[in-house]
């Protein structure tokens, strides 16, 4: 059986890439994003289902 | 694991594979219990009796006489149970009688549950297009492995959960899906210390193949038990959206800024590690690199970290979940679900957290539990994580054209929605919404009726013990006409509720049938998971900074952030309890 690509090797290839700002906005926003739909769907999920709470 | 060379995608044939067995089970409800003579395993301390076939009409049974009435007769077994049977003609029969029914032995419900799911995966196996003859040995290892691992775990010292009523001193208390562990294990060292044997059983180390089959049968399980606790069964649904933002939002951001900004990963290597750790694992990491035009090679090896990392979880947090999180199943059930990578190792924990909890809330405050709801909460949440594999994807595959790096010729369609969509979750959504839309209306019947009637036995078993003890004859006579009113209303409610009930029954025959097979994929699945595990290789392909960014993801936040938002959502949110 062929020898596939090291993954040590496959590491030591791979070349800097600095985080670009259009990056830094996806983070911030997916994070920003995720903790505001988190807190309505408590408020949803405490009002509407609350199943046993 | 295994993509799509030449023949059908294992998506595709486990959805396949989990209607046809479903589709059989449906004939109980036309009288026929078709899957009755698939294995069910015991806790045992006598391995010849640890084996039966699951349905209770197959089973021999032998024993004393102690009630005849009309058709219906108990027996004392030999370990001091009573059980009512059925009997066409019970002329001739009298209490005292030795009475024996004989029945298929577990030996040959094991050999045709084999047998069939042979003919199953061969079935599977010619649609994969491998060589017949070699998976035809290859799971018949796979199998007869599996299955003694699964009888180990079953050795009452390990899996009882009252020692006493097992008739021995002691026991581990690890319930009989210790025989997962054992699974797990013995897959471990084939896969780590027989290279040989692993690479032969290649073809039939499927793991993903055989825990959608698996999800496909659960889903009419669960389908039973969401029509017996329908507002629960919603609640946990709606909690399982949530998981959808936490993976999706929360858990990818945080990695994918760990791996660029600390581990100086590239954008090609940080976006699937990134879908592998948070999301779901290997189809997240490869729907991922395909999303980005990442090199093939790179979402393999992400996910071939990402399957040695579950394995560790499926280890470690069942345990730690039965430690702490006894109190709160439903929590343990979803943390399994948001935590583990990987839908095998994910639904597997859930499994293993369901029995490991159940046990010790029994054992330490004499809760009992129903069986499952963990395996839902933990199934349901990495089901809803699954399905948006594709639309994040897409949106991936648009922001990195859009505002990333745009590939020469790259066009994003949204037809890669639908192709990156886990098929077998169809063959979930269809089996659950059958039974709950054949058992909801059943149980909505019977439940209130089944309630009075409790009241009613109750306030007869007080009369009862009144008559015993008055000597008054007319309040004598007003206590029997009571008693005869009490029973003539039971009586006209019992036949009142007699269809809906009998929809139950078929429902309970046809899920059981299934669930054997169920159980028999799980015990596939976590041995073929430890196989697929190897340790060794990925230690010596040079397993440092990709781990790194794992271990830190993983065990510093996935965990915990898992568990908060599982408390959040799942706190106070119990299973129902077995009554009765």
């Amino acid at each position: 059986m062929p020898e596939g690509p090291k993954l040590a090797e496959e590491l030591k290839k791979m070349e800097y890439e600095p985080l670009l700002p259009v990056e830094k906005k996806l983070i911030s926003w997916s994070i920003i994003l995720g903790a505001v739909l988190l807190g309505i769907l408590v408020w949803v999920s405490y009002t509407f289902f609350p199943g046993g709470h | 694991m295994v993509e799509k060379k030449n023949g059908i995608s294992e998506d595709w044939l486990s959805l396949w594979l989990g209607l046809f067995i479903f589709v059989l089970s449906l004939f109980a409800f036309s009288g026929t219990d078709t899957l009755g003579w698939g294995i069910s395993t015991k806790a045992w301390t006598d391995v010849s009796k640890a084996t039966a076939p699951v349905s209770k009409k197959l089973q021999p049974l032998k024993g004393e006489i102690t009630k005849i009435d009309s058709q219906k007769v108990t027996l004392k077994k030999a370990d001091g149970k009573e059980e009512t049977i059925t009997v066409k003609d019970t002329t001739g029969l009298k209490v005292g009688d030795k009475y024996e029914k004989p029945g298929m032995s577990g030996f040959s419900s094991l050999l045709l549950t084999y047998l069939f799911m042979l003919v199953v995966m061969l079935v599977g196996a010619a649609a994969l297009r491998v060589n017949i003859g070699k998976f035809i040995i290859g799971f018949t290892i796979v199998f007869w492995i599996s299955y003694v691992c699964w009888l180990i775990g079953h050795y009452a010292y390990i899996a009882a959960t009252d020692a006493k009523k097992a008739g021995i001193p002691w026991s581990l208390k690890l319930t009989g899906e210790s025989g997962f562990i054992v699974a797990l294990v013995a897959g471990l060292v084939v896969g780590n210390f027989f290279p040989r044997l692993s690479a032969y059983l290649k073809d039939v180390i499927r793991p993903e193949l055989y825990i959608k089959t698996a999800i496909v049968l659960m889903g009419a399980l669960l389908g039973v038990k969401a029509a017996e606790s329908f507002g629960l069964a919603t609640a946990v649904m709606f909690r399982g959206l949530c998981a959808i933002i936490e993976a999706y939002l929360i858990y990818w951001a945080l990695v994918y800024f760990i791996a660029r900004k600390y581990f100086k990963f590239s954008k090609e290597w940080a976006a699937p590690l990134a879908s592998g750790i948070s999301i779901c694992g290997v189809s997240a990491a490869i729907a991922t690199g395909g999303a980005i035009r990442a090199r093939p090679i790179v979402p393999i090896m992400v996910s071939s970290l990402v399957v040695i990392f579950a394995v560790i979880e499926l280890i470690l947090l069942p345990f730690l979940a039965q430690n702490f999180l006894w109190k709160e199943p439903l929590v343990a059930g979803a943390w399994m679900g948001l935590a583990v990578k990987t839908d095998g190792a994910a639904v597997a924990s859930g499994a293993v957290t369901d029995a490991l909890i159940r046990a010790k809330a029994l054992t330490m405050e004499g809760v009992n539990y129903k069986e499952g709801w963990v395996t839902m909460t933990a199934t349901t949440v990495k089901l809803f994580i699954d399905i948006f594999i594709g639309v994040w994807a897409f949106i991936l595959a648009f922001i990195w054209c859009a505002k990333v790096e745009c590939k020469p010729g790259e066009k994003v369609r949204a037809v890669e929605i639908w192709n990156r969509f886990p098929k077998f979750v169809l063959g979930y959504v269809v089996t659950f919404a059958l039974l709950l839309i054949i058992c909801l209306p059943a149980t909505r019947a019977v439940q209130p009726v089944e309630k009075e009637i409790g009241t009613l036995k109750e306030e007869v078993s007080k009369a009862e013990k009144q008559v015993q003890i008055t000597t008054d004859p007319s309040a004598l006579a007003a206590l029997n006409e009571k008693i005869k009113a009490a029973k003539d209303k039971m009586k006209g409610l019992g036949d009142q509720v007699k269809e809906p009930k009998a929809t139950l029954t078929n429902a309970k025959i046809a899920t059981d049938g299934s669930n054997s097979f169920r159980v028999m994929f799980f015990v596939l699945t976590f041995f073929t998971i430890g196989v697929v595990s190897n340790f060794k290789k990925l230690w010596e392909e040079g397993i440092g900074k990709l781990a790194a960014v794992y271990i830190l993801a993983l065990f510093g936040f996935i965990i915990w952030i898992g568990l908060i938002i599982s408390w959040i959502f799942f706190h106070g949110v119990k299973p129902p309890i077995v009554t009765g």
